[in-house]
């Protein structure tokens, strides 16, 4: 029972990026995307001619029969054909080896996860496998498991899911955690928040969507929540036109990315900064690209450096379909939660994911929603005659946010009472998978 | 979405305020005693104001605003990153002053949006301050555009041209 001492495996597998690590430390040890390169099936005429030429000589001596070389299976019949699947099973990469397995002709990439839910579970199996073993290479059976899942996620997958950890890895006990409450208790990290409640809005904003989640003392409030179509993906495609537009010598996706990293930011009112940048040249700035050839390339950064954030807040900038901003979008979710829990989700507004890192993102929407907050409060005051206790709005911005999730998770499995709120191999032999359809929810310490 | 003030005491043409404009340029205008003026509201806004597809129309010097940004893409549309200023200032003398469509021409864009002027006077005094309009703008435009470098205009400027307020253009 050596998993007495060992830490918790905290996976955090989203759409666009997986977050891996053990509990107790402060950032996952490896963010990659969740990606697997898988070798292309041999049914597809194109990659046919091309494998019996290599590995001929190989498998003369040995016939026709499992050849070491997976891709070998064009000149095979029906009698290798188990044994080549099961090799071509084995040939596969996640991760950043994955994208780039992928720009060769002989594999394809696949997202296993799509819009936060695990949509292939044979894929999946085989990411989680290389996570546990390449990667942390640690005995599963070893270490209990922190996984998360995105809200409103069925109990049919948290039962796969239990199925794959417990029956293909034995790993040694399991907590299912919805992404929404981890960022939350990521959040006491704060020195603004004081009571540690699992009661808050949570603006998650990664690279494809930006979801804006109300939880109720660790439950998830689904009929409020809403999506918005612009992330991270959307703010570097911005960059990317103004860029192009301007007809600066280097406008590549990459650029675009760096220079949203590094320079934006969100400011207070955009006709005003476009007169700050008149007043100061100072604030254009210049980023250089390192080719591949060590030449340097100089790019001028100008007012995209607060325009392409500023899509949140004014999203007819960039699309023509999606128009409301974040703070409404936000101002809507609450005001769609039961009544007597709205005060304390406008009282907790948490951020989590790269696409809020922006510089006084925070500021910005926690200004405008007060704003709007307060004309309604007035309003009713003027219409009842009654004096309001008025609402508190405040937006909490933190270190932790860009991995938020794990960190939260990371969190929560460092407690000593971790282990007792997860459910262990020998429930799951006793009871079957449809044990993790419930989790009991963290006390608070 | 950035909104001007509302100038009430202005003259209305057509549906179009003739607002004051500091100019040494001839023309029907009067002095304007605001050392902030349309001009320079058009220029503040302009960069800021390509942006946005929709426009809420609130009062008639919006009229004379959408005006201006229209005519500042438009002159942007004329130059090329290369062009210096003195070419500048040619090229957009003659761009102000050469023969431009009014409200109420069959060439005019934007004529969902704005009346003809109702008489045959007030065309023609419509016409005049348009003409100083688009000069002051343009000769204010160059001012910004080639701030930091005689020989090209700001690129950063100049990028906007691409950018079509409303999904119109002049």
């Amino acid at each position: 029972m050596s998993s007495i001492n060992t830490p918790a495996v905290v996976m955090d597998n989203g759409t666009g990026f997986t977050k891996l690590g053990f509990a107790g430390n402060d950032s996952p040890s490896w963010v990659f995307p969740t990606a697997i390169a898988t070798r292309n099936t041999s049914t597809g005429s194109s990659s046919k001619p091309m494998a019996p030429s290599k590995p001929s000589f190989l498998s003369s001596g040995t016939g026709n029969s499992n050849s070491l070389i997976a891709g070998s299976n064009a000149n095979s019949k029906a009698s290798s054909i188990h044994g080549n699947r099961d090799m071509a099973d084995l040939d596969f990469y996640i991760g950043d080896y994955a994208l780039e397995a992928a720009k060769g002709p002989s594999y394809s990439l696949s997202y296993p996860i799509r819009h936060g839910q695990i949509e292939n579970w044979d894929q999946m199996e085989r990411f989680w496998e290389t996570s546990i073993f390449k990667y942390l290479k640690c005995e599963p059976e070893d270490h209990y498991f922190l996984l998360t899942e995105p809200p409103l996620n069925p109990p049919e997958n948290r039962e796969n899911t239990a199925e794959i950890m417990f029956e293909s890895f034995n790993c040694a006990g399991l907590y299912i955690a919805v992404q929404a409450v981890l960022a939350l208790a990521a959040s006491w990290t704060s020195s603004k928040v004081i009571d540690r409640s699992l009661t808050g809005t949570v603006i998650d904003s990664g690279d494809g969507v930006t979801h804006v989640i109300p939880v109720a003392e660790g439950y998830v409030i689904g009929s409020a929540i809403k999506n918005i179509p612009i992330a991270g993906r959307d703010i570097t495609s911005f960059i990317q036109t103004m860029l192009r537009e301007r007809g600066e010598a280097d406008s590549s996706l990459r650029t675009a990315e760096q220079i949203k990293q590094q320079f934006c930011y969100v400011c207070p009112d955009i006709v005003k900064e476009f007169r700050k940048y008149d007043n100061d040249p100072e604030m254009f700035a210049k980023y250089i690209v390192d080719t591949v050839s060590h030449k340097k390339i100089e790019v001028d950064v100008g007012y995209e450096r607060f325009l392409a954030p500023e899509i949140f807040f004014n999203p007819e900038i960039c699309s023509s379909d999606f128009l409301t901003p974040l703070p409404i979008i936000v101002d809507q979710v609450i005001q769609a939660s039961p009544i007597d829990v709205r005060k304390n989700l406008y009282k907790n507004i948490v951020l989590s994911g790269g696409s809020t890192m922006f510089k006084d993102f925070g500021r910005r929407l926690q200004r405008d929603l007060k704003t709007m907050v307060n004309e309604r409060v007035e309003a009713s005051e003027r219409l009842s005659g009654a004096k309001s206790s008025g609402v508190q709005v405040q937006v909490i911005s933190h270190k932790r946010q860009r991995n938020a999730v794990w960190f939260g998770g990371s969190l929560m499995a460092q407690t000593s009472e971790f282990k007792s709120y997860c459910h262990t191999k020998r429930d799951y032999d006793e009871y079957g998978p449809n044990i993790v359809r419930n989790f009991s929810l963290f006390s608070v310490p | 979405m950035p909104v001007p003030e509302e100038d009430t005491n202005a003259r209305i043409v057509g549906n179009l305020a003739v607002l004051p404009i500091k100019t040494q340029f001839k023309g029907p205008s009067l002095p304007c005693m605001d050392p902030y003026d349309i001009i320079d509201e058009v220029l503040d806004l302009f960069r800021a104001n390509t942006f946005f597809k929709n426009f809420e129309i609130k009062g008639a010097s919006d009229r004379t605003l959408i005006y201006g940004i229209l005519f500042v893409s438009q002159a942007l549309n004329a130059l090329s990153p290369n062009t210096n200023q003195n070419e500048a200032v040619r090229i957009l003398t003659n761009l102000s002053l050469e023969d431009f469509a009014i409200p109420g021409d069959i060439g005019f864009p934007l004529n969902a949006l704005y009346l003809p002027p109702s008489t045959k006077n007030d065309a023609v005094f419509l016409r005049q301050y348009l003409a100083q309009f688009r000069q002051e703008l343009a000769s204010r435009l160059i001012q910004r555009l080639y701030l930091t470098d005689s020989t090209k205009p700001s690129k950063f400027w100049l990028a906007f041209g691409k950018k079509k307020f409303m999904n119109k253009s002049l």
